[in-house]
């Protein structure tokens, strides 16, 4: 049986800054499971910035002033305890990021650079040009190849186990051989992301967001939080949902419906596409909704207008988005775009240390829910929230791993995995496939709890969910070999979107009001009397969601209008 | 007779000394299809890219010299030799990518009475046969189609990498070098290797690796059972040819392949003798009928 | 205005020949052959994962973020490595002027699976080349209370590297790693050159020593590694300045660095590269045997061999070249 101190799972910012913290001088046994690679990571698809009130650029700036905009951006669902220590120690997890050789784009005296972003009242993004989560995660990685970090790569978790009070491991299977392991740990970080995946083609989300770790923690008992707060972005390119930034907006693009029309002037006859992003997805969906958008369910980001020489001057990476991904060039042609699922706010409860219920089990990053982010988060938390939370998380855990002593496990629970497995592989089948089941979850996910959201259509993903649930089971795997085969990792990351989307759906019916990210047509107000808290959900028996509800901390910040 | 195509002809190193011959045999072939050279007096030596190793500064004004003069023959700079045309071609285009570097440049330029204007075009003998003199004219001037000989066809490196280093063709899928075999009359043959680099830039730090990626290369044509490799760069020729005995002794095998450096195939159709084309002074024996 | 938005595009019926093999079940690799409608607008991966979802649900490939930045779905497509996310199928057919691509797994790398490759070796690789930021304390603050100072000049010398997303694109082509199992690569050397070049390391001595036993002077600059990276870091060019940077650090023992300075130096003197004396100017006497050899060749060929340097006429104005590019880098104003 493997063993570790502290197995971390997931190689994201979270669970590699996790790593480097919980990394001892002594004879402590920390490994990072990660189903790719570390630099694969979501983390390194990250552009715009990581929130720092370095005061770099506006020398007025406080972790004060950031925490204020963090707490309204959220809608006042975020704890306030929890966002005051992500914001006062961003400057120093930011600082410790330069200092292992991060290349932050500079000022002219040189020092980091900072830009404005949405919803901030002073510029403190921190950036490196467009790529910043993508060199937090290689910085990351390069400290964890100085220090000697064990990684086990390609491997894919099962089942999270615990006796009740403690941590024992987890089961999980080496994807390049196909062979199941228990692995015994004091102490598991989950840090596997977030699950826009089950909004599956329509979301900005890597392939592997599916929530492992998130769901193996529901599976195993634990509570989890906020799951119906998901964050839309109006502009995702058609066919692949990647992220279409603001910036074409901020040029002049329009955004037109299948006809033709600027239907911004419906909505928003003011600021017209440049509305805040929650209404302009709402918008885009709405004209599709009646009637009006394009062959495939689309709108379209119009560019042509603005010519080609101010395209190719301002907006080159964005036109080779379109070239690449989609094959339309904007200079051309009107882009293809869809909102798209971009950000979990909810996830495994945790307290202030990434620490859930069970001693030894923790959560960090989009995977966790501490909660900082509350009802929506804001642009150039997410990296901040992986940094902050990843370091207390690993550093939390070491201190567990040093005074604790491993909890005895069987083998009981491999055997169990491994049968699932192997009735997954046994027979024919019914001949749906996992891309049948993944995309009508994706599509009933969009259409039914995307954007907007009411009872019956809530009602009726409900019980659609649950007859996914059932021809899941019916399906069967075709790939009959045992080392790397990725439909077996596909079925095994449906399960976990379809456990965690029933979780999603029961969230959003449950909650009547609408905040932050959850918009609800049949109640389109904020409702603090009734609803500021926290969604916890458990699995019950009967495997269906169990719903309770916990307050929300305020220490500071008296709940108001959010307005900007 | 139709117009002549003119070039200022920069030879760079593999068209003196002990392979002077080649400098003849070009001139013999672009006879052929009405080429001249003219040599671009007062060049120097491309650098070979290895002066980037000690200043890309010094690299970049030796060969904004070799094309002023270029410019002021008012004739585009037409180089044979693939490593001269990509250290050229990719200091023309360092320079437009930056004004900066171009300005400093022309200033060092200055001290001899030279500017660099960024016009002159450069070429290369794939792009002379296959798009100045054309596919049809050569076609036409075609006396001993080489009908039958099976041929492997190899580029080399610099004259494809990286893409942006020419204009004339597609980069992934360059067919000028085909174009202008098929128009010969020979039968291509597809081979594993041909997108390799036969490490010919090696032979002095690290010869072993050379004779290894040579030997890889050639090795990739004899298993499809060809006839010769032909090459378009006088630096693969030498490696594949000139130390192909080497190569393969080193890595154990035993074959010859004959190889031919582009213009002395094309001679061979346009009819002139494996005399006129020196052929005798190949490391491998080119005994085939041709 | 209100006419209907109806884009323009194509479709193909083409063959998509992928390259299958799984160890222990086959004995060789083989090819199959899948029909696919390929429209405008489909990438490689679009069409890979079609296939997978509709024709054979065991054809194996890695992908992850299908936003061109984790690099994980790195094939070759005929014969060029790409990103399958970031590529689009339709322009390839037409330049290639067919109906059928070939999808084959890199190279240089042992096939897990089908389209997977295992890229542990060159990760191993890039673990012995010190691929980190060793703090200089004279640039890097003892606290957390303050960033380091860098300079935008500073930054710009690696910042291109920083986009390398370990795809191995560039291993893939590099002949020189086809043929010498040891060699680095690429990916590996571009790094070296990065944490070497940013003022806030001082593992230079270090590392550059691991560059020089990896084979600094391995590579061929056959330039293929510029022309396939799909986040253009151009490694070919970070090994350039790694190499200059080792011989302005006083390694000057190498061959390579003899045959740098031996350039450099013949052009200022003759306008040309004095070829014939090369081996012995580069290996020391021991070169005497590859003039022996170049003799030889020349004589069994009729030719009388001379050890004269061949001259390029421009010579005697390279020399002011070299003069003021000289001037210029000791005022400090070099602007490479």
């Amino acid at each position: 049986m493997l063993t570790y101190d502290i197995l971390i799972i997931g190689s994201g910012g979270a669970g590699l800054y996790a790593a480097l913290e919980s990394r001892s001088e002594e004879e402590l046994r920390v490994g990072v499971l990660t189903k790719i690679y570390p630099t694969r990571s979501h983390t390194g698809a990250a552009q715009g910035g990581v929130n720092a009130a370095l005061a770099n650029l506006d020398s007025t700036d406080t972790w004060q002033d950031h925490w204020f905009d963090t707490v309204k951006g959220s809608d006042y669902l975020a704890d306030q305890d929890a966002a005051e220590i992500m914001t006062r120690e961003a400057p120093m997890v930011v600082r410790e990021m330069e200092h292992w050789g991060c290349p932050f784009s500079r000022t002219d005296e040189g020092k980091i650079a900072q830009r404005p972003f949405g919803g901030a009242s002073k510029p403190r993004a921190c950036y490196s040009a467009d790529k910043v989560g993508h060199v937090m995660l290689h910085t990351l990685y390069e400290q964890g190849i100085r220090h000697g970090v064990n990684f086990l790569n390609e491997w894919q978790v099962l089942s999270l186990m615990h006796d009740g009070t403690r941590c024992q491991g987890v089961t999980a299977i080496n994807t390049q051989t196909g062979r199941v392991h228990t692995i015994n740990a004091k102490a598991v970080i989950l840090a596997t992301g977030g699950h826009g995946r089950i909004y599956w083609t329509r979301t900005s989300n890597a392939f592997g967001n599916t929530g492992d770790g998130t769901a193996m923690a529901y599976r195993a008992g634990l509570p989890i939080k906020d799951m119906e707060f998901i964050q839309f972005h109006p502009t995702g390119l058609r066919r692949t949902g990647i992220l279409m930034s603001e910036g074409a907006r901020g040029e002049g693009a329009y955004l037109l419906n299948g006809l033709g029309e600027r239907f911004m002037s419906r909505y928003a006859p003011d600021k017209m596409e440049l509305g805040p992003r929650d209404l302009v997805s709402r918008s885009c969906e709405t004209e599709v909704r009646e009637g009006r958008g394009g062959p495939e369910g689309e709108v379209f980001l119009d560019m042509t207008h603005l010519g080609k020489e101010r395209i190719l001057e301002k907006l080159p990476q964005i036109r080779e988005l379109c070239i690449e991904f989609e094959g339309v060039d904007p200079i051309e042609e009107p882009v293809p775009i869809k909102p798209t699922a971009h950000y979990s706010m909810g996830g495994i409860h945790t307290d202030i240390n990434g620490q859930t219920e069970i001693e030894g089990i923790y959560a960090a990053g989009e995977a966790g829910c501490v909660s900082v982010h509350g009802a929506n988060r804001l642009g150039g938390n997410s990296l901040l929230d992986i940094l902050v939370f990843g370091k207390r998380a690993g550093k939390h855990a070491l201190e567990y791993a040093r005074g604790a002593s491993f909890t005895p496990v069987s083998t009981e629970q491999e055997e169990r995995d491994t049968q699932m497995i192997n009735t997954m592989m046994d027979g024919k089948g019914s001949g749906i496939t996992i891309a049948d089941i993944r995309h009508a979850m994706g599509n009933l996910m969009a259409e039914k709890v995307g954007v907007y959201r009411n009872a019956s259509d809530l009602e009726s993903a409900i019980s659609k969910l649950a007859d996914l649930q059932e021809q899941f089971k019916q399906m069967r795997i075709q790939d009959k070999t045992k080392a790397f085969n990725t439909e077996l990792v596909s079925a095994l990351e449906l399960k976990n979107m379809l456990d965690l989307a029933e979780v999603v759906t029961a969230g959003a019916l449950e909650r009547k009001e609408s905040r932050g990210a959850h918009t609800r047509e049949d109640h389109l107000e904020r409702d603090d009397k009734n609803w500021l808290a926290h969604t916890m959900a458990t699995q019950g028996a009967d495997g269906r969601p169990k719903l309770e509800f916990s307050p929300v901390t305020i220490t500071e910040f008296e709940p108001k209008a959010r307005t900007y | 007779m139709s117009e002549k195509i003119r070039y200022g002809f920069y030879s760079g190193c593999c068209f003196q000394g002990a392979d002077e011959r080649f400098f003849q045999i070009l001139q013999d072939v672009f006879a052929k299809v009405d080429v001249e050279l003219e040599l671009i007096v007062d060049a120097v030596c491309c650098g070979s890219g290895v002066i980037e190793e000690r200043s890309e500064l010094t690299s970049l004004a030796v060969n904004a010299k070799n094309m002023a003069h270029a410019e002021q023959m008012g004739l585009p700079l037409y180089t044979p030799c693939s490593t001269c045309y990509n250290v050229i071609a990719n200091a023309q285009k360092r320079m437009q990518e930056d004004p900066a570097v171009h300005a400093q440049v022309n200033e060092i330029l200055a001290e001899q009475g030279l500017e660099y204007k960024g016009t002159c075009k450069i070429t290369h003998t794939l792009w002379v046969f296959a798009q100045d003199v054309g596919l049809d004219k050569l076609k036409e001037r075609i006396t001993n189609p080489l009908n039958g000989l099976r041929v492997a066809s190899y580029y080399g490196c610099h004259t494809r990498n990286p893409a942006d280093i020419q204009g004339y063709e597609s980069a992934d899928n360059p067919t000028s070098l085909e174009d202008i075999l098929e128009v010969l009359g020979v039968q291509i043959v597809d081979y594993d290797t041909k997108d390799d680099c036969c490490g010919y830039h090696l032979a002095w730090p690290n010869n072993k690796l050379n004779m290894q990626m040579t030997s890889n290369v050639l090795e990739g044509a004899h298993t499809k059972d060809v006839d010769m490799l032909v090459t378009s760069c006088p630096l693969c020729f030498k490696s594949m040819d000139g130390t192909q005995a080497k190569a393969l002794a080193q890595t154990g095998k035993n074959f010859q392949l004959p190889v031919l450096f582009l213009p002395e195939l094309v001679g061979l159709a346009c009819g002139m003798s494996a005399e006129d084309m020196m052929l005798r002074y190949h490391g491998v024996p080119v005994n085939i009928r041709l | 205005m209100n006419a209907t938005i109806t884009p323009d595009r194509k479709s193909i019926l083409a063959n998509i020949r992928i390259q299958r093999f799984t160890p222990g079940e086959h004995k060789s690799a083989f090819y199959d052959n899948f029909k696919v409608n390929v429209e405008t607008g489909m990438t490689v991966l679009e069409v890979l994962r079609l296939i997978k979802n509709t024709q054979d649900s065991s054809l194996t490939f890695r992908a992850f973020c299908r936003s061109k930045i984790c690099g994980s779905c790195s094939v070759r497509v005929n014969g060029k490595p790409l990103l399958a996310c970031s590529t689009q199928l339709m322009p390839i057919l037409d330049d290639f002027k067919q109906e059928s691509v070939i999808i084959q797994p890199m190279r240089n790398m042992p096939v897990l699976r089908d389209l997977v490759v295992d890229i542990d070796p060159v990760i191993e690789k890039l673990a012995k080349m010190h691929p980190y930021i060793m703090e200089n304390r004279g640039r890097i603050p003892e606290t957390l209370e303050q960033e380091s100072l860098m300079s935008r000049q500073e930054l710009t010398k690696f910042d291109y590297i920083t986009d390398c997303i370990l795809c191995g694109s560039c291993y893939s082509a590099c002949s020189a790693a086809s043929a010498d199992p040891n060699y680095a690569g690429p990916l590996t050397l571009g790094k070296a050159y990065r944490f070497s070049a940013d003022v806030r390391d001082s593992f230079k001595g270090e590392r550059m020593q691991a560059a020089v036993d990896q084979g600094l002077w391995s590579c061929a600059q056959c330039r293929k590694c510029i022309n396939v990276c799909p986040k253009d870091t151009r490694p070919a060019i970070s090994i350039q300045r790694l190499r200059k940077m080792s011989i302005d650090d006083g390694i000057h023992d190498t061959p390579g660095s003899r045959r740098a300075k031996a350039y450099t130096d013949d052009v200022a003197k003759y306008g040309q590269v004095n070829k014939p004396m090369l081996p012995v100017i580069v290996n020391g006497p021991k070169g005497w045997a590859a003039i022996e050899a170049a003799d030889n060749y020349l004589i069994k060929h009729g030719i009388e061999p001379t050890h004269q340097v061949c001259t390029l006429d421009g010579q005697s104005s390279t020399q002011k070249i070299y003069a003021k590019v000289k001037e210029l880098e000791s005022r400090g104003e070099n602007k490479t």
